[in-house]
């Protein structure tokens, strides 16, 4: 029996929720602290003797990445699946044959893989990073109604469903509470500097099941201080903040796929089968931009795809913690015939459900002027106004505006993103080279602090500029 | 970018006109929330809301300075946000003086992003190959290959040769493109010749046998152990020096080496840099 490819303890810290969690499992990393530990080709498993009068039953599975422990702790993975992780990559868990428990638990893991297999490539990670469309992603079998059926099979669903809201309508009043101190107190506060008043809320929102916005609690901790106007920034993030918080804690007077929009935004989780039990959206998908972000410690890849026939935008993502790969079965420039199932409401995100032909390629996008592309944003801004990020297709030349560089046709301008380095290094050197200064057709990303180039779309071919992961942190597909 | 005025309307049936706010006013009061969220609440009461802002957080309950004021930063960036306009319109740019020469084929683009990253040992010969051939450099290099070859004097001037006209327009876009300028011109032999890389005598003989017999020698030295991953070095630069019509031979003798063999790994990624040079060549030649 071999037990595949064995975790590198670097691959196993990067799964951890934080570095406090790696920190609090190494004591537990010790043959001493396990009884009946043991590895086989699927999982790994153990039982650790903690606080509680009774061992902590802890699970690995380490092919598809999932944890599953009877440890109270709310992060997932748990201290203790770290430390068992541990163990295993130092070379000190022995190979044996999974107990039924573990065999089972296996077996419904593959089963609900097996429905999402067509989007979820194997070894990719699934994480509750959230994205800049305000969505998160979902386990297969995800940690949190995995561990509540593992403890407790006879459990009422709906007892765990309510308890789940329940925290999210705690986390989301704490949340306001923590906006209103800081309006309070102004953004010229020292606190804001430091990183522990962000990060704390964070952490505290994800135990809140609302992840989504923990996410953006974080991602906003980098705007301070980041530009000249960061106060303008920050302010405009703070509001929307306030605006979902106080929409999700008036969810069940919302329409419904405004409430919907609200929840998968602040972060309530859907699985990935449920996702692909709807009704599919089928349509020639144009795969038109695609784009990198580093999120903590994942690398989330967002593909915006474009359909033919409806004219609608939705977005597939995929996500990779250290040395894993990102999802590259949708090429940029090309274009496939496929089912797409949409998360709940009006949601951009999707999961890629049939496919009904090969791919396609030499197909872009219609491009708008800018005037219509802005049309075509408001429309997008207005359902939701809390998203983040969103792609438009457009025919403009790159141009300067005094130290800036824009869009612009004769309709009007656009603001490019200012880089975080040089814009030589960035997608703009590319587009600038390709077009010359002229007009092109290109997909680009909205965010509310100016447009990024993912595609220049050429009439033979369409050329990825989107800002691409590190190919010293993911690993080649 | 500005913003657009129209508030957004509570039903998409709505027939009435939805009532506006001059975007002036709205980017006004806009600076006047971010002055009061910089020095807070407690130092300074939120402006009142404009316009129909005011009926959009009207709210009794929210008594409190700093939740009127978060009320109204929230409707105030919705607002803006749905209502994104764009700025006025701008000149463009000059573009660069015309190039004759016509682009390469994509797929030598391609090539060259697979050269960089696995046989840097072929980027000389790619360039040369595509400037004595009349090719420009696809667009899409040119920012890559500018940035790539800052320092070295003659990669830059053969890269510069392989631009054209859009190299010096684009450096003077982007002055981080620039080269430094206090170096001494490389002679023009240099820039036109492959670099010499180094062979040992024994396998030198190779380098101008048919590709039959040296992808013989090559493969019996690789199953043998007489040639190993020590040797990697000298057989990148001999696959790399190599006569162009053997690159074919080359690359089936090394994908025949036995798998059982030590170098069987050698000998695969050698097949890949012969493939890869051939392929090179082959898009690059007209």
């Amino acid at each position: 029996m071999s037990v595949g490819q064995r975790w590198s303890v670097e691959q196993v810290e990067a799964i951890a929720p934080s570095a406090a969690s790696v920190t609090a499992a190494h004591p537990l990393a010790t043959l001493s602290c396990w009884q009946g530990a043991g590895v086989d080709t699927e999982a790994l498993w153990g039982s650790c003797q903690g606080s509680g009068a009774e061992p902590y039953d802890t699970m690995v599975d380490h092919v598809r990445v999932g944890f599953a422990c009877t440890c109270p702790s709310r992060k997932r993975p748990c201290k203790h699946s770290i430390a068992l992780l541990l163990l295993w990559a130092r070379g000190q868990v022995a190979e044996s044959a999974a107990p039924t428990k573990v065999e089972s638990w296996i077996v419904r893991r593959i089963t609900v893989d097996r429905s999402t297999v067509a989007t979820t490539p194997n070894g990719q990670a699934e994480s509750e990073t959230g994205t800049d469309s305000g969505v998160s992603a979902d386990d297969p079998a995800g940690p949190e109604s995995e561990r509540d059926t593992e403890a407790s099979p006879d459990i009422d669903r709906d007892q765990v469903r309510n308890d789940r809201v329940e925290r999210m309508f705690a986390g989301l009043t704490e949340l306001d509470r923590w906006l209103d101190d800081r309006i309070r107190t102004g953004l010229a506060d020292a606190s804001l500097a430091r990183y522990s008043t962000w990060d704390s809320l964070a952490a505290r929102l994800v135990d809140a099941q609302a992840g989504s916005l923990a996410n953006r609690i974080r991602r906003l901790a980098g705007l301070v201080g980041a530009s000249p106007g960061w106060h303008d920034d920050v302010l405009a993030e703070l509001g929307m903040l306030h605006l979902l918080s106080q929409a999700g804690r008036r969810l069940g007077s919302l329409p419904g796929p405004l409430a919907d929009a609200v929840a998968t935004s602040v972060g309530w989780q859907v699985r990935h089968a449920d996702v692909l039990a709807g009704v599919p959206d089928t349509d020639q998908w144009v795969v038109a931009g695609r784009s990198d972000t580093r999120e903590d410690r994942i690398e989330v890849r967002r593909l915006w795809l474009r359909g033919t026939s409806s004219g609608r935008w939705a977005l597939v993502l995929s996500f990779a913690a250290y040395q894993q790969a990102l999802d590259t079965s949708l090429e940029v420039g090309t274009s496939v015939e496929a089912d797409l199932h949409r998360y709940p409401g009006a949601a951009l995100r999707a999961l890629v459900g049939t496919r009904h032909a090969e791919p396609l390629d030499g197909v872009h996008p219609p491009a708008h002027t800018v005037a219509g592309a802005c049309d075509e944003l408001g429309v997008m801004l207005a359902t939701e106004p809390w998203l983040d990020c969103l792609p438009v297709t457009v025919r403009a030349s790159l141009t300067r505006s005094g130290s800036r560089w824009v869009l612009t046709d004769d309709t009007g301008s656009l603001p490019m993103i200012e880089s975080a380095h040089s814009d030589a290094g960035s997608g703009i050197a590319t587009l600038l080279a390709v077009s010359g200064g002229g007009p092109v057709d290109m997909t680009v990303e909205w965010t509310p602090h100016g447009v990024l180039p993912l595609t220049i779309h050429l009439a033979d071919r369409s050329i990825d500029i989107g800002p691409r992961a590190d190919d010293s942190f993911v690993s080649a597909a | 970018m500005s913003i657009d005025t129209p508030v957004p309307q509570s039903s998409p049936a709505q027939t009435i006109p939805a009532p506006t706010i001059p975007a002036q006013a709205m980017d006004d009061h806009w600076r006047e929330l971010v002055t009061v969220a910089m020095l807070g609440t407690d130092r300074r009461d939120p402006p009142e809301p404009v316009g129909p802002l005011a009926d959009l957080v009207a709210d009794t309950v929210r008594t409190a300075p700093s939740e009127r004021m978060l009320a109204q930063v929230a409707a105030c960036v919705a607002v803006r946000r749905a209502g994104v306009l764009p700025g006025p319109p701008v000149d463009s740019l000059a573009g660069p003086a015309p190039d004759e020469r016509p682009p390469c084929v994509p797929a030598a683009a391609d090539r060259w992003h697979h050269i960089t990253v696995s046989w840097p040992v072929l980027e000389d010969e790619w360039m040369l190959t595509l400037i004595s051939n009349g090719w420009r450099m696809p667009p899409e290099l040119v920012a890559l290959v500018l940035r790539r070859h800052r320092r070295d004097l003659v990669r830059r001037t053969r890269a510069e040769v392989a631009c054209g006209p859009l190299a010096p327009w684009l450096v003077n876009q982007l002055p981080e493109l620039a080269a430094p300028t206090n170096k001494v011109s490389p002679s023009p032999e240099s820039i036109g010749e492959l670099p010499e890389l180094p062979i040992p005598p024994d396998l030198a003989a190779l380098l101008t046998a048919p590709g039959d017999e040296s992808g013989r020698m090559l493969r019996a030295g690789i199953e043998s152990g007489q040639l190993g991953p020590a040797h990697r070095a000298v057989l990148v630069n001999l696959l790399a020096r190599v006569r162009p019509d053997a690159l074919l031979d080359l690359a089936k003798a090394l994908d025949s080496v036995d798998q059982i063999s030590p170098g069987y790994g050698l000998a695969v990624a050698l097949a890949d840099l012969a493939k890869t040079r051939h392929q090179m060549l082959d898009e690059l030649n007209p």
